[in-house]
């Protein structure tokens, strides 16, 4: 019953998007809201069910009846949904009804196609989770790069959201080009495009074009993922788009770039690969140690408050990616748990600066020193957002982090544990600080930089006296989403089974190709957490110290002057974020030069 | 022999060029233009790993049984390739458009806002 659903989460918001592009202006502004928000309750409803199918083995819907006979080979296009696909497909339908939900007060005309925008990004997105074929997943990666691109570009009144949206799809573009030419290579080598049947022909065979194949679509995929050298994009765009749609891209977009990583080495490279599993888990753990420092001391040095959940989401992209880079079961569990509770986290907080938009039309931390005075409700969220991204109990980010320490202790990475607290300290502090100025008015107004000038015309037009609930509603249920998931019954047991399935290359192409069930049963034990929660209760301690001592600064004295310097950033490292398409892509070819050159040196 | 390389190296070297005018690019105009050009390499590649030498269209209404034919699957590769891209040009042009008008220049150089 759950397989012949699979294809729904994509076809009804693909057939209400084209409906509501049409009609939009004929049934008006109100009933395209509706009509959204209920194709996205049904959306998050369906992919719950097909979540729930799943517990037990992947399940595989084959397009017109295309599955491979007996000893044959697989032809068809299949969507194969394991419980990695199915969750991740659940985060995006809770985030676009958030958004939705969040945008009732705002875009009062429907001339922009916001509404159907929306359905097909959350469309393709579903689409990209679910799919089981290399091609398919490179049409979804385009659709959702597409939509992406229109929305985040949506305010063409300002020049700020179009440099933007221009850094974003030109980056981006480029990236899809080299997954084309991977997937081409892979098809010359193997003559499929089903991964199952790509990872069965390729056997353990790793020569220089498998490499080749392998390098084009991982920086493709990482460039969507805004891991450095590939990132200089994630902010332009996260800082002028739309506060609904920014929920989007850095709660799910950005984390589904890794995914695609994971899912492509674990269904096709991982056993040509297999010899050289340890180097490839030094380069992509070098990497995204690289892309956490860099994120998180960005992330400090930022004043424009979306630019800095901006950078925030590239150093936790970081995090993520040390869960995919290790390569093993228990660092993927721990990589799924943190994707969803840092969506649902950081998509809270990207609300929370909606409202603060909303409230006061100003969007740097310096203009709006001590404006949010009496807003106590927005500033809790704000608060324990910034304690979700310490990883803090009873935040579900402290499940990801553990198991994926946990997994870094076991293949002797144990520095990997000092990243996590690097990150989660200056992306924590830097939220704190922006609350304890904005909604106490503490301390010194922040020093200003130039993207934190930018004006921001303000995405609503009525009264601003008070936050509407529709705004206040979503933001709140997001964060405390985040709680919710760590005392869901089961969810450490579920991600572990369902990583070990994940990453069983063999077992996934026999579910695939013969229909075989192997079912295998890891008892997951009761994980002691005591170690991780030590470790992230300091890191929020020592966010709280590092937030007060800056806003405090001058009364504090000459002991806290590195709050300053680490609040004016480094100038070298804000040069290269330079706002020029041409630069970004020429970091681009530098750091697909130099990932390349490692695989040379260590694969060949 | 070394012949049926040739079509890779093109691809290589279409690819390359691409990136070089995208990286230098004055004007957003010949940036979008450069990222087109850049596409054409993943056209050149793909039909070089679909082609057979000798092989004719591969539709097989009115060819005998056992007639070499070029691969048709990589042609609708190219074919959803070319699609996808094509909308992603119009929007990167209509993005050039726009902020000509609100910013009156095409200059990636003068358009920068958003830095640091």
């Amino acid at each position: 019953m759950t397989t012949a659903l699979i294809p729904l989460p994509i076809a009804i918001p693909l057939i209400v998007a084209a409906f509501l592009a049409f009609a939009g202006k004929g049934i008006g502004r109100r009933a395209c809201d509706l009509l959204a928000i209920a194709t996205a309750a049904a959306n998050l409803w369906m992919t719950a069910i097909i979540l729930h199918g799943t517990w037990s083995q992947p399940q595989v819907y084959w397009f017109g009846n295309w599955w491979p006979r007996s000893g044959g080979v697989a032809l068809g296009i299949s969507f194969v949904v394991d419980t990695f696909g199915a969750a991740l497909a659940l985060l995006v339908a809770v985030l676009t009804l958030a958004g939705l939900i969040f945008s009732w007060k705002i875009f009062e005309d429907t001339e922009n196609h916001f509404q159907p925008l929306m359905l097909i990004f959350m469309a393709a997105m579903c689409g990209f989770s679910y799919t089981g074929d290399l091609f398919n997943l490179f049409v979804f990666f385009e659709l959702m790069s597409v939509s992406a691109f229109a929305l985040c570009g949506l305010k063409t009144l300002e020049p700020a959201p179009l440099q933007g949206a221009f850094n974003f799809a030109i980056v981006n573009t480029v990236g899809a080009f080299m997954i084309v030419m991977g997937i081409g290579m892979l098809y010359a080598r193997t003559g499929a495009l089903n991964f199952a049947q790509v990872g069965r022909s390729l056997g353990t065979h790793a020569d220089a074009l498998v490499l080749l194949a392998f390098l084009l679509i991982v920086v493709g995929y990482l460039a969507k993922a805004a891991i450095v050298p590939f990132h200089f994009w994630l902010a332009d765009a996260h800082a002028v788009a739309p506060s609904p749609v920014c929920v989007l891209f850095s709660g799910v977009m950005v984390e589904l770039g890794i995914y695609a990583v994971a899912r492509i080495y674990w269904t096709i490279f991982a056993g040509s690969l297999a010899g050289h599993a340890h180097e490839l888990r030094m380069i992509f753990t070098i990497m995204a140690s690289i892309t956490a420092v860099v994120g998180a001391v960005m992330c400090y040095a930022e004043h424009h408050l979306k630019r800095l959940l901006a950078f925030s989401t590239i150093a936790h992209s970081g995090l993520m990616l040390v869960g995919v880079g290790l390569l093993s079961p228990g660092a993927l569990a721990g990589f799924v748990l943190y994707v969803l509770s840092h969506g649902v986290i950081k998509g809270g907080l990207f609300l929370c600066a909606g409202i603060v938009l909303h409230r006061f039309q100003k969007i740097g931390e310096d203009h709006l020193h001590g404006c949010g005075r009496g807003m106590w409700y927005t500033a809790a969220l704000f608060i324990l957002g910034a304690w979700g991204l310490a990883g803090a109990p009873p935040f579900a980010t402290l499940l990801g982090e553990h198991f994926v320490s946990h997994s870094a202790e076991a293949v002797h990475l144990h520095w990997l544990v000092y990243i996590f607290i690097f990150a989660e300290v200056l992306t924590s502090a830097a939220v704190l600080r922006m609350a304890f100025r904005i909604f106490f008015g503490w301390g010194q107004p922040a020093p200003s930089d130039k993207s934190s000038q930018i004006e921001e015309k303000p995405e609503t037009e009525q009264s601003h006296e008070r936050t509407p609930a529709a705004m206040f509603l979503p933001a709140a249920a997001l964060i405390l989403l985040g709680i919710v998931l760590t005392f869901l019954p089961q969810i450490q047991s579920r991600a572990i089974d369902s990583a070990h399935g994940f990453a069983n290359q063999n077992a996934y192409a026999q579910s695939v190709l013969e229909n075989v069930q192997i079912t295998s049963a890891h008892n997951a034990e009761t994980e002691n957490l005591s170690s991780s929660i030590v470790h992230s209760v300091i890191a929020l301690l020592l966010a709280v110290l590092l937030a007060l001592s800056t806003v405090f600064r001058d009364k504090l004295g000459r002991a806290v002057n590195f709050t300053r310097s680490l609040e004016l950033g480094s100038s070298w490292l804000r040069r290269a974020h330079s706002g020029h398409p041409g630069d970004y892509v020429a970091w681009m070819s530098f750091g697909t030069a130099i990932v390349g050159l490692a695989f040379l040196w260590w694969l060949h | 022999m070394m012949l049926a390389y040739l079509p890779y190296a093109v691809a290589a070297w279409v690819f390359l060029w691409g990136l070089y005018g995208i990286v230098t690019s004055k004007n957003l105009v010949h940036q979008v233009v450069c990222v087109a050009i850049l596409q054409t390499s993943t056209y050149v590649l793909l039909l070089a790993i679909g082609y057979k030498v000798g092989g004719t269209a591969p539709v097989f209404a009115d060819i005998p049984v056992g007639t070499s034919v070029v691969d048709p699957l990589v042609q609708a590769l190219m074919l959803t390739d070319i699609v996808v891209e094509a909308a992603v040009m119009a929007l990167l042009l209509s993005m050039v458009v726009k902020a000509n008008e609100l910013a009156g220049t095409v200059d990636p150089e003068e358009l920068r806002f958003l830095m640091g």
